[in-house]
């Protein structure tokens, strides 16, 4: 149970702690390159983590309820629509930082991209993090598990946070151009993935309809491999992607891609190389 | 055609392709003591199929398959459905999340 436990948990906030180090990233250069305009402060964090994990204990009370509705798709319909409530965040973060109106209303327009930024981040630990309130609250009640699965479960915390720091400061300590451009890819990888499983879940409860396989790569990565599993996380690395998934990955990271944000890096190149 | 029209036509439409869905061959598929009853299935090749799940147990389980690509949580003693496939002929094994060393099982598609 102890394995199962680290396995499972690290899944689920990989995924958190990646969304967080790439935000914590793009808004330290923000700050660092106009810090008379944007006024973010990092306590952002606190208040997203806060909220996600509030809405994750009550997501997990009610899922027993939300699992029957729409004839026992529920839980799929309403993960889909926070995975899209992720995306649309992540997208108005991008967006209330556009350079043409952005150095106009400072003060309105870095409460708005935080407000978002926090959205984005709390949605991504409901989603995650409801899973494993569900499967703690079901180990209570079996003593013979309830130390190795917690055990597991903060070892899990402590490689997942780490992760995330190595991610941050290894970002961080790039040339501040090439981090700025870096978090923003990654920002569109990651958006990209949202919506690629959020397709998937929809497929799963059979409002998308079936596509074809685009590819299988599980004899050459399978996703269940370590590898695998920490480009699921990074990047939404699909062994066997349909031809939905991949063109909603595809248009997702390009969207990001093309936002404002990419003004904004371009700025900063140019700031720092003269 | 008037917006209207076209509207109706669109109505009638999303019907019939309910009531096409409702003709999707569905399975049951049972948990019980970590355990998935049966633990082999088999379904049509190249067709989709609607998996009902009854978690018999007081404890919750995640139904998960790399290769069929699903992931899913059933609350403990609770029913849920999965769509999956269609399926190229072969096996997709699937694995309970929660409980792996016992929950184990397999879909043969024929």
């Amino acid at each position: 149970m102890f394995l199962n436990a680290v396995i499972l948990v690290l899944q689920e906030i990989l995924e958190a702690v990646m969304l967080i180090s790439v935000m914590l990233v793009l808004t330290n250069q923000l700050r660092r390159y106009w810090p008379d305009t944007f006024q973010v402060r990092t306590k952002w964090v606190v208040y997203a983590v806060l909220s996600g994990t509030v809405g994750a204990c009550f997501y997990a009370w009610i899922m027993p309820t939300v699992s029957a509705w729409f004839d026992y798709s529920g839980l799929e319909i309403i993960d889909a629509v926070m995975q899209f409530g992720i995306i649309g965040s992540l997208l108005g973060f991008c967006y209330a930082l556009n350079p043409a109106v952005f150095q106009a209303n400072a003060p309105t327009r870095s409460l708005i991209a935080s407000i978002f930024l926090i959205a984005a981040v709390a949605l991504g630990i409901v989603r995650e993090g409801s899973e494993i309130i569900l499967y703690g609250a079901g180990i209570i009640g079996q003593p013979e598990n309830f130390t190795p699965v917690v055990l597991g479960g903060l070892m899990a915390a402590g490689i997942g946070i780490s992760s995330g720091w190595f991610l941050f400061y290894g970002l961080v300590s790039l040339k501040p151009r090439h981090a700025f451009r870096a978090a923003l890819v990654l920002l569109a990888l990651f958006a990209g993935n949202m919506a690629a499983q959020g397709v998937l879940l929809l497929t799963q409860a059979d409002w998308l309809p079936y596509t074809a396989e685009l590819w299988d790569s599980s004899n050459l990565l399978a996703e269940y491999s370590v590898p695998g599993q920490l480009l699921y996380a990074l990047i939404g690395y699909e062994a066997n992607p349909s031809l939905l998934q991949a063109g909603a990955y595809i248009v997702t990271a390009l969207l990001v891609l093309s936002s404002p944000l990419l003004v904004l890096a371009r700025a900063q190149a140019q700031a720092t190389s003269s | 055609m008037s917006r209207k029209s076209a509207w109706w036509v669109f109505l009638v439409l999303l019907l019939v392709a309910r009531t096409t869905f409702a003709a999707v061959p569905e399975l049951t598929l049972d948990i019980k003591d970590h355990l998935f009853f049966p633990a082999t299935i088999e379904i049509p090749a190249n067709t989709k199929v609607r998996l009902v799940i009854n978690n018999n147990d007081p404890t919750p389980e995640e139904f998960e398959s790399y290769s069929l690509n699903r992931e899913k949580v059933i609350p403990g003693k609770s029913k849920t459905v999965i769509f999956i496939g269609p399926l190229k002929p072969g096996e997709y094994p699937f694995f309970g999340e929660f409980y792996p060393r016992t929950a184990q099982g397999v879909v043969i598609a024929r």
